[in-house]
C-alpha cells in the first residue's frame, strides 16, 4: 500500500514535527529553529505526498489507462492552499495563525495522500471510495464533530455574554424547549424524512453561529465590562466602590464547610462561632502563617463588611511611611455572607493587638490572638 | 567460615529446609500460623489499632471486632467452599454436566444475604461515625497545625484549665486524662493526617480548613502515632506522641508552660549560648520572653525563612521528650525507658521532670545542631530552593562551630 519513498518521507515529517514541538518547549528563542523545522515538516510531507502519488516514480504496472476515470474530485488542493495562506499570514500576524496553518496543511496532506492512494488501490471506484472511508472516517468524524460542536457552543456562549441576564435565561428556556419539541416530534413520527431532520439541525446550528458572530462583533454587555474594571481581589475597605461582586460569596463556595470561625453580626453584637466551643467567643486564636478562612454572616438590616485590623505596614510612598494594614470582606447585605481569608505571619507587637471590626458598628470587636 | 565451607553450609541448609517442607509441612504450617497469631498480638506494638486506650478508639474497636469476626467467618466459609469445589469437581475426565442458565431462587438468596449483612454493618458504622463526629460535648480545645514534617500544638485561652495565655508546643501533645479534647486540625503547607491509634482514627489536616478530631485518654500514658497522609520527603519521620497526664499533673504542666522566661545566669556558658541563639536561631525559632541586646523582644520570622512559615517554638523545649517531629529522643536511652516504662500512676511525675543535664541525649541534639539535614531528609540545600523562593523546608545546615554547639546545648537546657 504505502511505498518505500512515502514511508521514508513520512518518517522525516513525523520526526521533524516532534523536533518542532520539542524546540517549542526547550528553546527560549524558537524563531530560526521554528521556521527551519516548520519548513522541513512541510517539505518532507510534500515529498511524501508526491512519493505516494507517483508510487516512488515507479510506473511499470498498477497505473493504467483507466486510472484517469477513477479519479474523483478533490477538495484537498484547495484546503492545502488555504493552509499555505495561513502559514504566510501567520508569519506576519501571529504564531497562532501560523500553527493553525501547519495543522491545516498536515491534515490536508494526510487526507490528500490517502485519497490519491485509494484512487489507485484497485480498478473499482466504489471499492476505492470505501477503502478511503474505512481508513479516514474513524478520524474525520470525531474531529469534525468536536469542531462543529465547539463552534456551536462557543457561538452560544458569545450570545450569552452579550444579551442581558433575563434574556439569557429566556434564551436557554427557548432553546431547551425547541430541542425537547424536536425530540418529541422525532419520537412521534419516526418515519419522518431524514433530510428534514438534518435540515432542522443545520438551520438551528447556522442560526446560533450567526447569532454568535453578531454578538461577538457587538461586544459583551456593559455590566461585564464594568465588573472587569473593578478590583475584586483587593476590595476597598472604605466605601464600597465595586458594584458587580458576588453578593453571597459563601453560598456558592465549597469553603462553606470547615472554616475556622463564623463571625456573626446580630443586633449590633459581634460574636465568633467556632466548632468545638459551645458559647460564642470574643477572641479567636489563629496560628502564625496558617491560611485561615472566616465567614462573616451579617444578620443586621444595613449592609456591612468585616475588617481585620492587622497593625501597620510599610506604605508604598513616601519612603518610610506606614499605613494601616487592613484586610476586609466585601459588603454583605442582611442575611448574606462574605469570606475573609487571613494569613498572619507574626504576633501583634507588644502592647497592641489584632482585631476584627465592622465599620459602622461601634464598640464591638473580636480579638485575633496570634501566639 | 571460608568460602567453600559457607557454600556447603548453605547447601545443607537448603536441602534440610526442603526435606522439612516435604515431610513435615504440617508442622511448618502450624509453626507459621502460631507465629502469625503471636505477631498480631505482640506486646510491643504501640501503634496497634486493636488496643484502644480511650472511649473514641473504643467506639472504633467495638465496631471493628464484630465486623472482623463476621468477615472472618464469611471469608472462611468462602475459602472452604472454593477449596471443596476445586477438589470435588476437579477435571478427572468426567463428562461435562448439563449446563443450566440461572437459578433465580438461589441467586436472589445469595444477593439478599450479603446485602442484609452489609446493611446491619452499615447501621452500626453510621452510628460510630456520628458518635466520632460529635463536637458539642467538648471540654477542651487544642489547635493542631501540621507542616513538613512536624506538628504544632497551640492551646487557646481556656480558664477552666488554667490556660490564661496561649501555649505553643510541638511534637508531643499533652492532654489531661478523662477529658473530652477536641483537636482543631489544619495545615500550613500540604495535606497531613493526624493519627494516634490508641486514642482515635485518622483525620486529615488540610490547609485553609479546620477539621476536628476527638481525643480522650482513660489513663495516664504516652501514645504514639504518625502522619498518615503522604506529605513529602520526610513523611515517614513525621511522628507524634500524645502524653496523657492526670488532671493534677496537667495543671502543673500548664503552669510550667506559662511560666515567665528566665534568662540564663550571668557569665554562664548558657548565656553565651543565648547570644548565639539570638544570632543564628531566632530568625526561625521563637522563644517567648527572649529579649535582644537592645531590650526589644526577639520575634522570630520563620515566614521569611521557612516554606511552611513556621518552625517549632522552643520556649519550653526541655519539657518535651522528643524533637524534630518526635523522630529523635531528647532523653538518653536509660532516662527515656524510665519515663516510658513507668506505671501510669507515676508516669506524670516522671514526664514533668523534663530533660535534665544528666538525662539529655547529647549525641542526637548535637548532631541536629551540627547538620540537621543529615539527620532527617529535608529540602535544605540552599542551592536548590528555586521552587520555594529561597525558603527552606526543614532546618538547614548552619555551619556552627563545636564551641557554639556546646554553648547552644547549655542554653537549650535552660528552656524547661
Ligand atoms: C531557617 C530556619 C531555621 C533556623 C535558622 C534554625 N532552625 Fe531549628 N528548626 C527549623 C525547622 C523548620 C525545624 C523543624 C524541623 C522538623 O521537625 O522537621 C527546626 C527544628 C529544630 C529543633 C527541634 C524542635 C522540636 O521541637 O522538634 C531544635 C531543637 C532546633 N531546631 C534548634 C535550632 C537552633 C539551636 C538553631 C540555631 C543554631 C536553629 N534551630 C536554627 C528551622 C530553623
Ligand atoms: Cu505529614
Amino acid at each position: 500500500m504505502f511505498s518505500t519513498g512515502f514511508k521514508y518521507f513520512m518518517g522525516v515529517t513525523v520526526l521533524s514535527v516532534v523536533a518542532l514541538i520539542m524546540s517549542l518547549f526547550v528553546l527560549d528563542q524558537v524563531a530560526i529553529a521554528g521556521v527551519a523545522l516548520s519548513m522541513l515538516v512541510v517539505a518532507a510531507a510534500l515529498l511524501g505526498g508526491i512519493a505516494v502519488v507517483t508510487r516512488d516514480g515507479n510506473r511499470q504496472s498498477g497505473v493504467n489507462e483507466q486510472s484517469t476515470d477513477l479519479v474523483s474530485q478533490s477538495i484537498w488542493p484547495l484546503v492545502t492552499s488555504i493552509g499555505v495562506v495561513f502559514l504566510a499570514l501567520g508569519l506576519v500576524i501571529s504564531s497562532a495563525v501560523f500553527f493553525g496553518g501547519i495543522v491545516i496543511l498536515l491534515a490536508a496532506l494526510a487526507e490528500w495522500m490517502v485519497q490519491s492512494w485509494s484512487e489507485r488501490a484497485s480498478k473499482d471506484a466504489n471499492y476505492n471510495a470505501s477503502a478511503r472511508k474505512r481508513l479516514l472516517n474513524p478520524i474525520e468524524f470525531p474531529v469534525l464533530a468536536a469542531l462543529g460542536l465547539g463552534i456551536v457552543i462557543f457561538s452560544f456562549s458569545r450570545i450569552m455574554l452579550t444579551v442581558d441576564k433575563t434574556t439569557g435565561a429566556s434564551l436557554f428556556i427557548v432553546f431547551g424547549s425547541l430541542v425537547l419539541i424536536g425530540g418529541i416530534l422525532f419520537a412521534i413520527k419516526p418515519d419522518m424524512k431524514r433530510s428534514l431532520g438534518a435540515a432542522i439541525c443545520v438551520l438551528g446550528a447556522v442560526g446560533i453561529v450567526a447569532g454568535g458572530i453578531v454578538s461577538a462583533t457587538s461586544g459583551v454587555r456593559e455590566e461585564l465590562v464594568v465588573a472587569k474594571g473593578e478590583s475584586h481581589m483587593a476590595p476597598e475597605c472604605g466605601e464600597e466602590r465595586s458594584e458587580h461582586f458576588d453578593k453571597n460569596a459563601t453560598g456558592t463556595l465549597s469553603l462553606r464547610s470547615s472554616v475556622s470561625a463564623t463571625i456573626e453580626l446580630l443586633d449590633g453584637q459581634l460574636t465568633a462561632r467556632l466548632v468545638g466551643f459551645q458559647d460564642p467567643q470574643k477572641s479567636l486564636t489563629i496560628s502564625r502563617s496558617a491560611p485561615t478562612n472566616l465567614i462573616f454572616h451579617n444578620l443586621d438590616a444595613k449592609d456591612y463588611r468585616l475588617v481585620a485590623e492587622l497593625g501597620t505596614r510599610a506604605a508604598a510612598e513616601p519612603e518610610g511611611a506606614t499605613e494601616k494594614n487592613l484586610v476586609c470582606t466585601q459588603l454583605a447585605a442582611q442575611g448574606f455572607e462574605q469570606l475573609l481569608l487571613l494569613k498572619i505571619d507574626k504576633p501583634a507587637p507588644e502592647g497592641t493587638s489584632y482585631r476584627l471590626v465592622v465599620p459602622g458598628v461601634e464598640g464591638q470587636s473580636i480579638e485575633l490572638v496570634v501566639p | 567460615m571460608n568460602h567453600s565451607a559457607k557454600h556447603l553450609y548453605l547447601k545443607h541448609l537448603v536441602t534440610s529446609v526442603l526435606r522439612m517442607v516435604g515431610k513435615k509441612s504440617r508442622t511448618l504450617f502450624g509453626v507459621s500460623l502460631l507465629s502469625f497469631i503471636a505477631a498480631s498480638c505482640a506486646k510491643n506494638a504501640p501503634q496497634d489499632t486493636w488496643q484502644p486506650k480511650g472511649p473514641n478508639a473504643k467506639i472504633i474497636d467495638d465496631l471493628q471486632q464484630p465486623v472482623f469476626a463476621v468477615a472472618g467467618v464469611i471469608g472462611l466459609i468462602v475459602a472452604v467452599a472454593v477449596i471443596y469445589s476445586v477438589l470435588k469437581y476437579k477435571d478427572r475426565g468426567q463428562p461435562i454436566p448439563e449446563q443450566t442458565h440461572g437459578k433465580p431462587a438461589l441467586e436472589i438468596t445469595l444477593t439478599i444475604i450479603p446485602a442484609l449483612i452489609l446493611a446491619v454493618v452499615a447501621v452500626f458504622t453510621f452510628g460510630a461515625i456520628f458518635k466520632l463526629a460529635k463536637t458539642d460535648d467538648t471540654e477542651m480545645i487544642i489547635n493542631v497545625t501540621g507542616q513538613q514534617w512536624w506538628w504544632e500544638y497551640d492551646y487557646p485561652v481556656q480558664n477552666d484549665f488554667g490556660i490564661t495565655q496561649p501555649i505553643i508546643s510541638s511534637g508531643q501533645l499533652v492532654l489531661p486524662v478523662g477529658t473530652k479534647v477536641l483537636l482543631r486540625e489544619t495545615s500550613r503547607d500540604v495535606i497531613h493526617s493526624y493519627w494516634i491509634p490508641a486514642l482515635n482514627g485518622k483525620r486529615d489536616a488540610v490547609p485553609g480548613r479546620i477539621q476536628t478530631l476527638r481525643l480522650e485518654a482513660d489513663e495516664p500514658g504516652i501514645f504514639t502515632g504518625q502522619c498518615t497522609e503522604f506529605c513529602g520527603l520526610s513523611h515517614a519521620n513525621m511522628r507524634m506522641e500524645a502524653v496523657a497526664l492526670s488532671k493534677a499533673d496537667f495543671a502543673k504542666w500548664v503552669a510550667n508552660q506559662q511560666a515567665a522566661y528566665v534568662a540564663p545566669a550571668k557569665d554562664s556558658l548558657a548565656q553565651q549560648g543565648e547570644a548565639v541563639f539570638l544570632n543564628q536561631c531566632v530568625r526561625c525559632h521563637q522563644v517567648n520572653g527572649l529579649m535582644r541586646a537592645d531590650g526589644t523582644p526577639a520575634i522570630a520570622a520563620p515566614d521569611e525563612n521557612v516554606w511552611s512559615g513556621s518552625a517549632p517554638n522552643l520556649t519550653h523545649l526541655m519539657s518535651r521528650n522528643t524533637f524534630a517531629g518526635a523522630s529523635f529522643d531528647l532523653l538518653s536511652k536509660q532516662c527515656r525507658d524510665e519515663v516510658w516504662n513507668a506505671p501510669s500512676d507515676v508516669i506524670g511525675t516522671k514526664y514533668l521532670a523534663g530533660v535534665s543535664q544528666d538525662c539529655l541525649n547529647q549525641k542526637d541534639l548535637r548532631s541536629w545542631l551540627r547538620n540537621a539535614p543529615e539527620m532527617l531528609p529535608m529540602y535544605a540545600n540552599p542551592t536548590q530552593l528555586a521552587a520555594t523562593g529561597g525558603k527552606y523546608r526543614g532546618m538547614p545546615y548552619l555551619a556552627l562551630s563545636e564551641d557554639d554547639i556546646s554553648k547552644l546545648v547549655a542554653y537549650l537546657l535552660t528552656l524547661k
